[in-house]
């Protein structure tokens, strides 16, 4: 295994289509951006590029078949590279991730690109689109009438009725998010709002409204990751790849995902996310107590409370008291998304593993500014996705 | 004159002689499936064995959401669009199951018990669609 190491980040800000931010931008341009930015911050030509993990994304460019690493190719200038398209739902950018690194770790090739980018159908994301009896998805909607938000949202009022969690702590969640986007330049929203703000939004799916759960964006990210033999012609100060991790839910999972599941005989919930950041955890030797910060997948507020209790990184029930003492802000004791996260981006789904990984570089190397982790050594990023699909990664200076 | 009651989706569910849902049981390691899968998803059981058994009765709501707006197609519903309840019961028959809620959003419970029944969804072509719902007792 050779160590891997992140030469050079970019990203193309989020915003929404039409605005002053991506405009009408396809994601081929938004890519554009985000890889010439990584190419540039590593100090590196296209043509020392060997291979591209690319996110595969299932809205938009890529020929239809989820072909984006082939149009960053063609666009960046078709050298004759392998590229590997990853499909896992919101979790592909950090699957294309950890099939970059895998590959580099492996002595397979010394320079790889990751890139994940997206333009997103407006409003809620549609289900599958298949109208078959025997489609899960098909049958929750024609049956039932899931909105997607419902899915989050029942798993906010569990953790009322188990915790005693209050709407206005949820809300407390967006408004701490939304106080660090201020100092983020790539955040498509980057002022500050108050509980009463959060609270005046309307429902999305009571009890969640809309300031409390991630709206979908445009936007892109890039990395480009080398050994750490070959960083050393490029830079003394490389962030080293402490881990990268992919797992999928276990069977005793207690979420309810379909129809119906068997009732579970532990109350472990996201196992997909548990299994690749505990993963994360052994190979690397790091724990919980080693990591300065945390960039999670917060689609809603309540993932900011319940992922750091899920793998050890608090007590369970605990993560309200560090919320409301402000120890989950950069300057805090267990810093969470000091990006502002999904909340303040809002969702480029396959962009969001490797925006995770731009904002752990950045970080790590201090260059985060007013949002700035104080002495950030460890960095943690993880990713969930549709179907059971998880990502975790550990970066440390 | 009375109106066609049709299940929403033909197979799953049927209401003669009470709500029953069409499911099935691996009989070696017990787990409980609805649908019916066409095999035991359970990694630690010997050998998949899935035979048909039908599901009711009662359970306790685990949790809840509501809708606040329309889901997306493919679902159908009456207009005007009224918000409702959706539940997640643990049932006694071992199954986690989701369905929406009789009961009106501002009436629902976390560790209410609640029944399966079988009730209108929406309606069209002078029938009347039926889905499982449940209601609390």
């Amino acid at each position: 295994m050779q160590e891997v190491v992140v030469l050079g980040v970019g990203m193309h800000r989020f915003g929404k289509t039409g605005d002053d931010i991506v405009g009408t931008k396809s994601v081929k341009a938004l890519c554009h951006e985000a890889v010439v930015g990584a190419l540039k911050d590593a100090g590196v030509a296209w043509k020392q590029i060997e291979a591209v993990a690319a996110a595969s994304s299932r809205f938009s460019g890529g020929k239809g078949w989820g072909l984006n690493g082939n149009d960053v190719v063609e666009d960046l200038g078709s050298t004759g590279i392998p590229v590997y398209n990853m499909s896992a739902g919101c979790a592909a950018g950090g699957n294309a991730f950890n099939v970059g690194y895998s590959m580099v770790a492996g002595g397979v090739y010394d320079m790889m690109l990751v890139v994940g980018g997206e333009v997103m159908p407006k409003g809620m994301i549609q289900t599958s689109g298949v109208e078959e009896a025997t489609d899960p998805e098909f049958l929750r909607q024609r049956c039932i009438g899931m909105p997607g938000p419902s899915f989050w949202s029942t798993l906010a009022r569990r953790r009322m009725f188990e915790y005693g969690t209050t709407e206005e702590q949820f809300s407390q969640v967006a408004v701490k998010a939304r106080k660090c986007s201020v100092h983020n330049p790539n955040a498509r929203f980057q002022k500050e709002i108050t509980v009463e703000d959060v609270m005046a939004s309307p429902y999305v799916s009571n009890p969640l409204r809309l300031f409390q759960i991630c709206p979908v964006s445009n936007g892109a990210a890039a990395a480009i990751i080398c050994s750490a033999e070959k960083a050393k012609q490029f830079t003394s100060k490389p962030v080293t790849v402490a881990t990268s991790t992919v797992a999928t839910m276990t069977f005793d999972d207690a979420l309810p995902r379909a129809l119906a599941d068997p009732i579970p005989s532990t109350p472990s919930l996201h196992t997909e996310a548990q299994n690749a950041v505990k993963t994360a955890f052994e190979k690397s030797g790091i724990g919980p107590q080693d990591v300065s910060f945390t960039e999670l997948q917060d689609n809603t507020c309540y993932y900011e409370l319940a992922f750091p209790e899920e793998w050890g990184l608090c007590e369970a029930g605990q993560s309200e008291s560090l919320l409301l003492a402000g120890e989950t802000a950069p300057t805090g004791r267990m810093p969470i998304n000091p990006s502002g996260g999904f909340v303040s981006f809002g969702e480029a789904t396959t962009a969001m593993g490797v925006f995770q990984i731009a904002e752990l570089t950045w970080q790590l190397r201090g260059q985060a500014g007013g949002r700035q982790v104080p002495d950030a050594k460890v960095g943690l990023a993880q990713t969930l996705g549709l179907g059971g699909n998880a990502t975790a990664a550990i970066l440390k200076r | 004159m009375s109106e066609e009651r049709v299940p929403c989706v033909e197979g799953l569910f049927s209401e003669e002689g009470g709500a029953k849902l069409h499911g099935a049981k691996c009989t070696s390691c017990g787990t409980p499936y609805f649908p019916k899968p066409t095999a035991c998803h359970n990694p630690d059981c010997e050998e998949s064995n899935i035979e048909d058994i039908d599901f009711g009765g009662n359970g306790v709501l685990w949790s809840y959401s509501v809708a606040d707006f329309p889901p997306p197609p493919p679902h159908i519903f009456d207009k005007p669009f009224a918000p409702y309840a959706m539940g997640v019961v643990d049932m006694e028959c071992g199954l986690r199951l989701i369905g929406q809620m009789v009961d009106k959003p501002e009436d629902v419970k976390v560790g209410a018990k609640v029944e399966l029944v079988i009730e209108p969804l929406y309606h069209e072509d002078d029938k009347t669609f039926t889905s499982w719902k449940f209601k609390q007792l």
